[in-house]
């Protein structure tokens, strides 16, 4: 018996919108997963539950006219990974999600969930700041964007205010373009297990690809929110392709990041996989892009 | 609110709350079997079904979310009583043992072949890849789907499922399905939990939160009148008898050190008082209530600290001795502290509770001084272990109620004597009034030794005569519960050039926490499992454990051998390299061989003089050539990836076969009126596949089918004592017992036929399918009719078979793990790629049970060396009782490249050859893969778990 008050069903956006300005403590649910742990650790007794579950409207990948890439919230993350689009455009973010968990979770779990909970540790944020999301929320006073950028605000905090739902992740069609990205996940253990830090890479090189025309790279774990480390980014900027550049990321990093010390890792642990990680992220993105390191 | 759906195929209606789980709408519609063994953390899988063809976790959603769904079971996958290919084939690839998870295990799997029915290794890796299996390992899994794919598309099995050993045996070491794999695998009611019946009242415990402590007062005042309360217990009002948890011979090398609550408590998470109401509900509602005021004691929670000279006492009560009590006894307890209760010693076991030591032991052999003094080299070195938790799946339960005037006890045990024994102490009742019937056990690995919940669960329903069900949180396994012993060993060794070994000394020093739970023999295991590997003829020990305020300790599979391995192995690794002598040859070069007369056990019994005995059937020489040929000891392997270093380990490993000279197994064998037989054995199968081997020992002698022979085994009503399953005893003892019971109802078989036969014994021969043959006249006679007319008035009686087993003989099973890891310099990762476990088990019984235990206790063995521990922080609460956070090790963590291998060794005290199996197999991953690191990167790595942080900083990277 999960300690809920009471759980509202939504069947459209605007209910959902209506029954969160009505019930402002209560938790949106979607797949459920994260908010039943939640609720199950004693965290959030008797709390009311908005079930978003039945909104068909927030289900599915597709792209949209100016060729940017929409995946709406309720996407399982075995649905991301398995999605034509996804797979053609941004296969780093279907990998991504597909180190959540087992099959069991990854059927479940939804991919606006693992964003809204704003967990450092969660495997689609880092490659999602990464490619430069932009967030639609709708709320009372309508639907807003917002760069996903600036949507996490400390542990467990996003910009989602009174009323707002998430209702679309854009990835522009400028992020990914001719973009090749790589994400790992240090964890203790391969699945099933928390990472220990996330690094998510994406390069576009030149024509000749020799230098680097655009770099973005994000990590999770590295500091209280998924963050992305623009120094190294600017540091890079079109640097030419070899092993100075890749001494030049793993060391830029470090000025972005702030991880901390906790009884999985230490900070000095965890600041040697940064520059491990980004320094190898960022050699198989290339790699990807045809560059030769 | 309604919710419409299909379960199964069949079209249900349910009135019911939708804030409740799927979980708990499908156990209402009697689907048992969608099990919880995580507390709803989404890590284990024991409630995975599937909804609209996909795979959930059924904790994980509201029972409110499956209107209009369509729904599947475990339970739904048999056709009544058949089981379903993929059921069967998981029953004879062996996967089936402790089973807690095999049918959820089971629709994961049929559900990947309907979806994917030629799916590859990785696409199995990934359906798996959230159900977590402790027992079995998973190497067969990828078996059974090969099993069932071939089954499919021809009808029948193509590939062999393990190796057979005696040919001129017909079941015994053949492969045969375990005889209640069918029950396991299916989902039917098979465990503690399946017995309780509505109107079960619950117990509730409150838990201390603090490390040490006295309580001052404790009132329960406003909990007693709230609803549903029943009974209280408190350090107040329970029985002021000392007692042991741990599940040990009578009497016990374990101090009675405890009662049902103290007025200490001695680790975050001990008992403070048992709440006991009509419902869980209620019963937690109570527990709120009550207050408790504690008066804080400094804690000591490392073997260090507890040894300090101005160390606080985590017992300071009375001592007292049953035998054998030291003169200076009332000097002694002139310091005691009334509050601390008493240390009551069934005999002397050299502990000193004034300086925090719990248990001692000292021996040699030989002259260590004088071995140092003739070596070249002589290093010394400290190895660590961790707190590690056995995770079954199955969580501690009971489940006990009143018959009349008897306790009846439902358990999950590996002793049923030991624990009614117990309860009957606790309790102050005689044995008479208590039963204990063992179900099957979801996962016991050691911890179900020790009579951790049966105590309080008894006495509770002794005293209100209500039937009482409590079952353990998966925090509460963690925190309240038996975990391996931390320890440090220290062990000084000296060598030649020639690579011979001139002396051992190891210094082992443990940690027992609270209370002294197997506080001499889990230590001295580790020395006695480990220095008769060895030939060396000067040899010394002392083991020391002190009680700190960490979560409780006890037995695991192992027992103390993979800490004292660890240690010895890696030290003589880490010798070998000082001599710049090959690791392999100076193994080979000091190992036992048989004949070998083991002069170190004298000093190594259980609290009574060791058993001097020469070393028996030994393949330690062949699991060391034939492991070192598959790996290529020797062979540098060089990765393509500069970053990843690649090297080899291997350790020698062995155990016991039980505890010769304490031991004892009993079994009675039936011949039933149609010429079937009823096997009744003490023996307590904790999913091992115990009774599959009873029933063959019985088919085997009377040469029948093995489904003409059915067994009840571990109920202390209908079955005659037996230690109990641990120190691997099952096989060689209670299989032993089962033996002498068919050889002696094989004896009265003849003796019958002779008499109806009017024939001689001597010219009488038993013969398949079950019958008599004479060999002079060529008279049959059926076990049918012999059985028939022995009991049809005129008739001699009903014709069994008694068997009752002790012995001096040991029968050691050996054998060699190895290792190729590869090691990341600049991450500190390592991925262990071949893991190779050759084991000489004598003649393997049930070898495909035999091979996935191999597999279990590896993989188990890999997870304690890299990734498993209890972190605990400053004020002794431990930081990670749950799976994620733990850290068990799950298919993806598996070794690439996995073998187990059976050597074919003969024993001549073993039932027809069998050595112990599972046990052992626990002792080899941890020095293996530290000799393996060393090998990769050059750094020894001496404390567990084996973490990337410690590589690195070894590595000197940060």
């Amino acid at each position: 018996m999960y300690d809920v008050n009471n759980i509202y069903e939504a069947f459209s956006i605007e209910e959902a919108v209506r029954l969160k300005v009505e019930h402002p403590d209560a938790k949106i649910i979607a797949g459920g997963s994260d908010v039943l742990i939640q609720i199950r650790e004693g965290k959030l007794a008797g709390v009311d539950l908005i079930s978003i579950q039945m909104i068909d409207e927030l289900r599915g990948v597709s792209m949209l006219p100016d060729g940017s890439i929409l995946i709406k919230p309720l996407t399982s993350f075995y649905e991301v990974t398995y999605n034509e689009i996804i797979e053609r455009y941004l296969p780093t973010l279907g990998y991504a999600v597909d180190q959540v968990g087992g099959p069991q979770i990854r059927n479940i779990g939804t991919i606006g969930g693992n964003i809204c909970n704003g967990v450092t540790s969660a495997d689609s944020a880092a490659t999602l700041k990464a490619y430069d999301a932009v967030l639609k929320i709708t709320g009372p006073d309508g639907k807003r964007t917002m760069p996903y950028l600036d949507f996490s605000l400390g542990v467990g905090k996003v910009d989602l205010r009174e009323g707002e739902i998430l209702t679309g992740i854009i990835v522009p069609k400028e992020s990914y373009e001719r973009t090749y990205g790589h994400y790992i996940k240090y964890a203790m253990r391969k699945a099933m297990d928390i990472a220990t830090m996330s690094c998510s890479a994406n390069v576009r090189l030149s024509k000749d690809l020799k230098t680097v025309d655009r770099f973005r790279i994000a990590f999770g774990v590295a500091a209280p929110v998924p963050t992305r480390a623009v120094s190294a980014e600017a540091a890079v900027q079109g640097m030419p392709v070899g092993e100075a550049l890749l001494d030049t990321v793993s060391k830029a990093v470090l000025q972005d990041l702030n991880p901390r010390s906790s009884w999985r890792a230490g900070k000095e642990f965890r600041l040697q996989l940064i520059k491990e990680m980004a320094r190898r992220c960022t050699k198989e993105a290339i790699t990807k892009a045809g560059g030769k390191i | 609110m309604k919710i419409n759906c299909v379960i199964n195929g069949r079209t249900k209606e349910f009135e019911f709350d939708p804030a409740r789980s799927l979980r708990e709408l499908l156990v209402s519609d009697g689907h048992f079997c969608v099990r919880d063994s995580d507390d709803r953390e989404g890590f284990a899988g024991s409630d995975t079904v599937v909804v609209d063809g996909i795979p959930v976790y059924a904790n994980l959603m509201l029972a409110g979310e499956v209107d209009g769904c369509e729904i599947r079971t475990p339970d739904g996958l048999a056709d009544g009583r058949r089981l379903s290919v993929v059921q069967q084939a998981m029953v004879d690839a062996g996967v089936v043992q402790s089973a807690y998870n095999a049918p959820a295990a089971a629709l994961l799997l049929t559900w990947l072949l309907e979806n994917n029915p030629d799916p590859s290794k990785e696409e199995i890796k990934d359906a798996l890849s959230g159900i977590f299996i402790r027992d079995a390992g998973y190497e067969h899994y990828y078996l059974a789907v090969k099993l069932a794919r071939e089954k499919i598309a021809s009808g029948g099995y193509t590939s062999e499922i393990a190796p057979e050993f005696r040919e001129e045996l017909s079941v015994v070491g053949k492969v045969k399905p375990k005889v209640d794999g069918r029950q396991l695998v299916a989902g039917w009611k098979s465990y503690v939990e399946d017995r309780v019946e509505p109107g079960a009242c619950a117990l509730v415990l409150l838990r201390s939160p603090h490390p040490h402590a006295y309580i001052t007062k404790i009132d329960i005042s406003e909990a007693e009148k709230m609803p549903g309360v029943l009974t209280i217990i408190t350090c107040e009002n329970c029985p002021d008898v000392f007692y042991m948890q741990a599940g040990q011979g009578n009497p016990e090398p374990s101090p009675h050190d405890r009662r049902l609550f103290n007025r200490k408590v001695r680790h975050v998470g001990d008992r403070v008082a048992a709440v006991v109401a009509e419902t869980e509900e209620q019963a937690k509602a109570a527990r709120d209530k009550i207050r408790v005021e504690y008066e804080l004691l400094k804690p000591v929670f490392t073997v260090e600290e507890a040894m300090a000279s101005d160390a606080p006492l985590v017992h300071n009560g009375v001592v007292e001795y049953r035998a054998g009590a030291p003169e200076n006894l009332d000097e002694y307890n002139k310091t005691a502290d009334p509050r601390d209760g008493k240390v009551i010693y069934q005999f002397p076991l050299h502990g000193d509770i004034r300086h925090n030591i719990a248990a001692a032991a000292h021996g040699k052999i030989g002259d260590v001084e004088k071995g140092f003094a003739d070596a070249d080299v002589v290093i010394e070195r400290t190895y660590q272990t961790s707190q590690i938790q056995c995770t079954p799946l199955e969580p501690h339960v009971c489940y006990a109620k009143m018959d009349n005037d008897r306790l009846v006890i439902h358990a999950s045990t590996q002793v049923p004597w030991h624990l009614r024994r117990i309860v009957a102490w606790v309790c102050q009742i005689p044995e008479n009034k208590i039963h204990v019937i063992k179900e099957k056990v979801g996962g016991g690995y050691g911890s179900k030794q020790d009579v951790l919940v049966e105590d309080l669960v008894g006495y509770a329903t002794w005293i209100t005569g209500r039937p009482i069900y409590y079952r353990n949180t998966r925090e509460e396994e963690f925190i309240a519960n038996s975990t391996r012993h931390p320890m440090r060993v220290t062990v000084k060794m000296g060598g030649r050039k020639d690579g011979s070994i001139t002396a051992i000394y190891m210094d082992v020093r443990a940690n027992t926490g609270p209370y002294g739970n197997h506080c001499l023999t889990v230590p001295m295991n580790a020395c006695s499992k480990t220095l008769p590997l060895i030939k060396c003829d000067n040899m010394k020990f002392d083991v020391i454990t002190y009680y700190t305020n960490i979560p409780p300790t006890g037995a695991y599979q192992g027992y103390g051998a993979p800490k004292g391995t660890f240690g010895l192995m890696m030290c003589m690794a880490e010798l070998a390299d000082k001599l710049g002598v090959d690791y392999m040859d100076m193994a080979k070069k000091n190992r036992v061989e048989e004949g070998y007369m083991l002069e170190i056990l004298k000093g190594l019994g259980e609290g009574r003089e060791g058993n001097v005995v020469p070393v028996g059937s030994c393949g330690l020489g062949e699991a060391l050539d034939k492991g070192a040929a598959m790996i290529e000891w020797g062979k540098r392997e060089v990765s393509v990836d500069p970053d990843w270093k690649i090297g080899k380990g291997f350790a020698m490993i062995q155990q016991g076969s039980g505890l010769p000279g304490l031991d004892h197994a009993n079994c009675d064998v039936k011949l039933l009126t149609d010429g079937t037989f009823m096997i009744h054995s003490g023996g307590a199968d904790l999913g091992t596949g115990l009774d599959t081997i009873s029933v063959k020992m019985v088919a085997e002698v009377m040469c029948v089918d093995m489904d003409r022979v059915s067994i009840l085994s571990g109920d202390t009503d209908n079955c005659n004592f037996d230690t109990g399953a641990y120190a691997s005893s099952g096989t060689y003892f209670s299989g032993n017992a089962s033996l002498k019971a068919a050889l002696d109802l094989k004896t009265n078989v003849l003796d019958e036929a002779a008499y109806q036969l009017g024939e001689d014994v001597e010219d009488l021969e038993l013969r398949y399918p079950g019958e008599v043959h004479s060999l002079k006249t060529g008279n049959v006679l059926t076990y049918a009719k012999l059985s028939h007319d022995a009991l049809t008035g005129t008739g001699r009686g009903q014709v069994t078979g008694k068997g009752s087993f002790v012995t001096n003989d040991s029968a050691i099973p050996y054998g060699a793990h190895f290792a190729q890891v590869a090691v990341n310099v600049r991450t500190g990762e390592v991925k262990v790629q071949k893991f190779y476990a050759l084991q000489d088990a004598g003649t393997p019984i049930n070898p495909e049970l035999a091979l996935c235990q191999m597999y279990g206790a590896a993989l188990k063995s890999i997870g304690h060396s890299l990734y498993e521990g209890m972190v605990l922080d400053a004020d002794g609460t431990c930081l990670n009782p749950n799976f994620t956070d733990y850290g068990v090790p799950m298919i993806s963590e598996m070794p690439d490249d996995f073998k187990a291998v059976l050597l074919d060794i003969n024993d001549a005290y073993g039932p027809f050859g069998a050595k112990s199996i599972s046990e052992i197999a626990t002792n080899g991953a941890a020095p293996a893969i530290g000799v393996a690191i060393h090998d990769a990167v050059g750094i020894w790595i001496r404390s567990w778990p084996f973490t990337p942080e410690k590589i690195l900083k070894e590595l000197g990277r940060m």
